[in-house]
């Protein structure tokens, strides 16, 4: 009698706790607004900036998290531009780069200064370029500036080879191609050495060249006899010429590569501070930093409290006293602080699934735009089955990826390797490849909208062809042939990873009568498997874009050991690449680059998923702050909007509204650069 | 009294040793390690982080090195956190996991022991059943659901308490009730069973027989045995809390230990990982100790020689 009594009132409880926790989720905020909605006292922006960040070195981390952390304290030579993330001028006021794409010349500001009063040189940018590349700089994200010639050589600890007086050079061919000789700057003594043709470089390590000739018979010969002298950072490709003058070289044609100096790994860090404290510098008590703002207060895990700088040479122009980054990770968390007012604005995809449909109701504060990032079911194309392309192509026609997406709300189908509405004017350049390929093929226009989507004839078709004949059933199709004990999806315990699989997986249950079972792993676990190939069949692969360009997409398939994950190469493929990046019109460049892009997706070393949205909240007083395709803030254009009537709406339309605060303190610092155009 | 002290404590080094050890072997048997990310390192890069950290000499050797360093007391720097140092980790995070163990600890045992103690008096009454059903609520409902239920009830209906992260007294509350809710039940539970054992026996029967009033009967003679289970529940139970709650610190965003412990583990940080288990396994022993040696002072029958 007791039990039973007492177990029904813990069922009445457990009830009403559950419809409470219900309602909780469709509470209405007020006048419309989710939640509590009312400017801070204070001109300070309370923003939630994901995992505590693994450091306040711009050139040791290589989170976004970070990223957008660093962007307040450090500055580089150009900065995001807040709606399009294009380079816009930051320490270089204006630049000009050489006719191929190979040499950027920056001029920099007379007034740039440390938060500590030093003013900052062009020297200051040759340090932390050089400290950068260094080999003892346990730096993740130095790879990307591997373009500036020589970096990778000193990084890796190479050497050149001087035989007979002479320096031995990497390929002969280069020495003739005319396009090299075209400098931008005066001429130097160091830049003549660094324009000159290529150098051949060895492993610097005396055992590890041993190691090297002795596999590479042909290059043995070639240095027999020859003296090796280390590539030092004096070699990189970074030369001050005078203060406010620096000039960057790279080793090839690279047109996007002037968007990547805004990177946190191009940040400037200081020689002063670095040099006097050495890991240390980082702590708030030595940290000297050259950005919008600077560090108040720092309690790890808890909040960092950054400051305007008054000696940031454009603080007249930094709208905001400061800033508040709080660290959180739970995205309910994230929600109930947002909700309660405790917090303006947070890192984007915030928003739990279960949230969506709420959130999406708030137009005035929910903004979901394309983002620079991706996600890819990859094919292990080293093993059988997927070694074989047409069953690789069955299993992409096989998936409907429009009802992917909409079952995953925030996200839209993608059929290509780089993400579509990211790039508009490389969108236009793969529909012109697209249409020539179509005529090409002959393909009338219905025809063409279903390539490379979902297609059940093709898909069985192609599936019996491999060997594995579908049948039609009363309930539905099956494939008994195929191996489903050979394969699996492999997909790690992030957040939506397993919804996203278990839908695919029907998918292609329902479409093909083949059940791929699922197979899930912690990160760290799940990377080791996927890196070595040493998976069955399928795996998730989710990529964001490192700059502002379809090649950083792209790249995921190129050379040999690429981080696509398929273990695809392909000798025709990387050749494309190389040709589109020795093309100096951008817009020729696009066209070679899509024509790559449709190579590659003809050979499918992936199905792509979806490209993910910023799926992000904020509230409709912060204003100057931009869904851009990283998410990534300028902070100096965040400003709060005490009056209502200002205030954002319908921000569907953020993008294409003009608020002219923004428009012009951006115009003002554009112009000296566009002068020079 | 004292050598059986000394004896214990003498025990904990070579234990929390052993600890260390399997920890260490545990962490190298999981698959990846604390650089590998989704983006490749350049192949420079690894190699200089092998280096660095000693990656590349054989396992031996990397275990003597490590067991050189935690004997010493120091556990080195975080690999995620380059220029943290470990020890400085634990006691910058520790005082938060602490502030709010101890007072969940406290409301827990004044609840619990409150509750637990009237529903033994007033046993098969309403007072029994009404405290014993709530608590049979608290343990079966994991605080990931009080959590949100407070959060909705006190920050979001009431607007008294702030939904999450530290910052003054007010943001306290809502963690310390949402941890010390199951504490409290459990400790209720064992309050009853104890005082109802306790009452029943001769030695109680015999105060009363002396003609004592309820009060001093309770207070003096039947209390100090009754609470002996939960004497032995709460040491451990305090370390646990002392260490920080993970659930706890993740939902309400504070910058606990617990929190920080299951991160470390996740992104293989081997010395954080070693450096707050070393921690923990010292600090539960330690309150194993002192619940052994209390049981000294509340239990007459037991003695140590």
């Amino acid at each position: 009698m007791l039990k039973s009594g007492s177990n029904r009132a813990t069922v009445l409880l457990t009830v009403w706790l559950l419809t409470l926790i219900g309602s909780g989720c469709v509470a209405t905020g007020s006048n419309g607004f989710f939640g509590r909605t009312q400017p801070p006292a204070r001109n300070v922006l309370r923003y939630v900036s994901g995992p505590e960040p693994e450091t306040l070195d711009p050139q040791l981390s290589d989170g976004q998290p970070e990223a957008r952390i660093q962007m307040a304290l450090f500055e580089g030579l150009v900065e995001y531009g807040p709606k399009d993330q294009q380079p816009i001028p930051a320490l270089a006021k204006r630049w000009d780069i050489s006719p191929n794409m190979d040499e950027f010349l920056f001029h920099l500001r007379d007034n740039a200064k440390w938060s500590d009063g030093t003013l900052i040189t062009a020297q200051d940018f040759v340090y932390s370029l050089r400290r950068g590349f260094a080999p003892e700089t346990i730096s993740r994200t130095a790879g990307l500036g591997y373009f500036v010639k020589y970096s990778e050589a000193y990084k890796s600890g190479l050497a050149f080879v001087k035989k007979d007086g002479k320096f031995l050079l990497a390929n002969d061919a280069d020495a003739v191609d005319p396009r090299r000789s075209q400098r931008v700057g005066p001429e130097t003594e160091f830049n003549t050495f660094i324009r000159s043709p290529e150098r051949l470089t060895v492993e610097g390590d005396e055992a590890k060249r041993a190691k090297q000739l002795a596999a590479d018979p042909k290059l043995a010969e070639a240095v027999n006899g020859a003296e090796f002298v280390p590539v030092t950072a004096e070699d990189i490709g970074v030369e001050a010429i005078d203060d406010r003058t620096l000039r960057i070289t790279l080793r090839q044609s690279a047109p996007f590569f002037l968007g990547l100096f805004a990177h946190q790994f191009f940040r400037l860090v200081p020689k002063h501070v670095v040099e006097k404290y050495g890991k240390n510098w980082t702590r708030p008590e030595n940290i000297v930093t050259n950005g919008p703002f600077k560090v108040k207060e720092y309690r790890p895990y808890d909040a960092l409290i950054l400051e305007k700088d008054p000696n940031y040479w454009d603080s007249a122009n930094v709208a905001l006293d400061g800033i508040e980054f709080f660290p959180v990770e739970e995205l309910s968390t994230m929600m109930n602080l947002y909700k309660s007012g405790d917090i303006d604005a947070m890192q984007n995809h915030a928003i739990p699934t279960s949230w969506i449909d709420e959130i999406k109701q708030y137009k005035d504060e929910y903004l979901n735009f394309p983002e620079m990032s991706t996600a890819y079911y990859a094919f292990n194309v080293t093993k059988p089955p997927f070694n074989d392309i047409r069953l690789r192509r069955a299993f992409q026609a096989g998936l409907d990826r429009e009802a992917l997406s909409s079952f995953r709300k925030v996200t839209q189908p993608l059929y290509d390797m780089s993400p579509t509405g990211v790039f508009p004017e490389y969108d236009k350049a793969r529909q012109k490849v697209s249409e020539a390929k179509r005529n090409e093929k002959n393909a009338s226009e219905a025809e063409w909208s279903r390539y490379g989507k979902f297609d059940l004839e093709l898909a069985h078709k192609l599936l019996a062809e491999a060997g594995y004949p579908v049948t039609k059933t009363a309930a539905g199709y099956e494939c008994p042939n195929f191996p489903t004990e050979k394969v699996s999806i492999l997909f790690n315990t992030g957040a939506n990873n397993r919804s996203i699989a278990e839908f695919v997986q029907s998918q292609w249950k329902q479409n093909l009568g083949i059940t791929i079972p699922l197979k899930t792993m912690e990160f760290k676990t799940f990377l080791v498997q996927f890196k070595s190939l040493d998976y069955d069949g399928i795996a998730q692969l989710l990529w964001s874009g490192d700059y502002m360009d379809p090649y950083s997409f792209l790249n995921l398939e190129y050379g040999k050991t690429n981080e696509g994950g398929s273990g695809f190469y392909d000798p025709k493929f990387d050749k494309m690449m190389d040709d589109a990046n020795l093309e100096l019109d951008p817009q020729k460049r696009y066209e070679t680059l899509a024509l790559a892009e449709f190579y590659l997706m003809e050979q499918v070393p992936v199905v792509p998923l979806t490209v993910n949205s910023t799926s992000w909240i904020k509230k409709p007083y912060i204003k100057g702050m931009y869904p851009n395709p990283g998410t990534l803030i300028p902070w100096k254009f965040v400003y709060i909007e005490r009056d209502r009537a200002k205030w954002d709406r319908e921000v569907v339309n953020i993008m294409t509204t003009p608020d002219p605060k923004v428009e012009k303190q951006l115009s003002e610092l554009t112009s000296e650069q566009k002068a020079t155009r | 009294m004292l050598r059986f002290i000394l004896r214990r404590l003498l025990i904990i080094i070579p234990m929390a040793l052993l600890v260390v050890t399997l920890t260490w072997g545990l962490i190298r048997l999981a698959p990846g390690n604390f650089y590998s990310g989704e983006k490749k390192l350049p192949a420079a890069v690894e190699a200089a982080i092998r280096k660095k950290y000693g990656l590349d000499e054989p396992w031996y050797k990397q275990y003597g090195m490590m067991m050189a360093n935690v004997v010493r007391g120091d556990f080195g720097d975080s690999l995620k956190y380059p220029g943290q140092s470990v020890n400085e980790i634990i006691r910058r995070h520790l005082p938060y996991s602490a502030t709010i163990g101890i007072l969940a600890y406290f409301l827990a045992l004044f609840v619990g022991m409150l509750a637990g103690t009237y529903a033994a008096l007033k046993q098969n009454s309403v007072f029994d059943f009404g405290p014993m059903a709530l608590a049979m609520l608290g343990l079966s409902i994991p605080n990931f659901v009080i959590a949100p239920v407070l959060v909705i009830l006190f920050a979001f209906w009431l607007y008294v308490f702030p939904p999450a992260r530290w910052g003054g007294a007010s943001s306290l509350v809502l963690p310390v009730v949402t941890l010390a809710a199951v504490y409290a039940a459990y400790i209720a539970r064992l309050t009853r069973a104890g005082m109802l054992e306790v009452l029943r026996s001769d030695f109680v029967r015999t105060a009363r027989a002396k003609g004592l009033d309820d009060r001093t009967v309770l207070f003096r003679h039947a209390f100090r045995g009754g609470i002996l289970p939960v004497v032995s529940f709460t040491g451990p139970a305090l370390a646990a809390l002392l260490a920080g709650t993970v659930v706890v610190e993740k939902v309400f965003a504070l910058p606990g230990l617990g929190d920080i412990f299951i991160k470390a583990v996740l992104n293989r940080d081997e010395p954080l990982v070693l450096g707050i288990v070393a921690f923990l396994s010292i600090l539960i022993m330690v309150f194993n100790l002192i619940v052994d040696v209390s049981y000294g002072f509340l239990d007459p029958r037991i003695r140590y020689e």
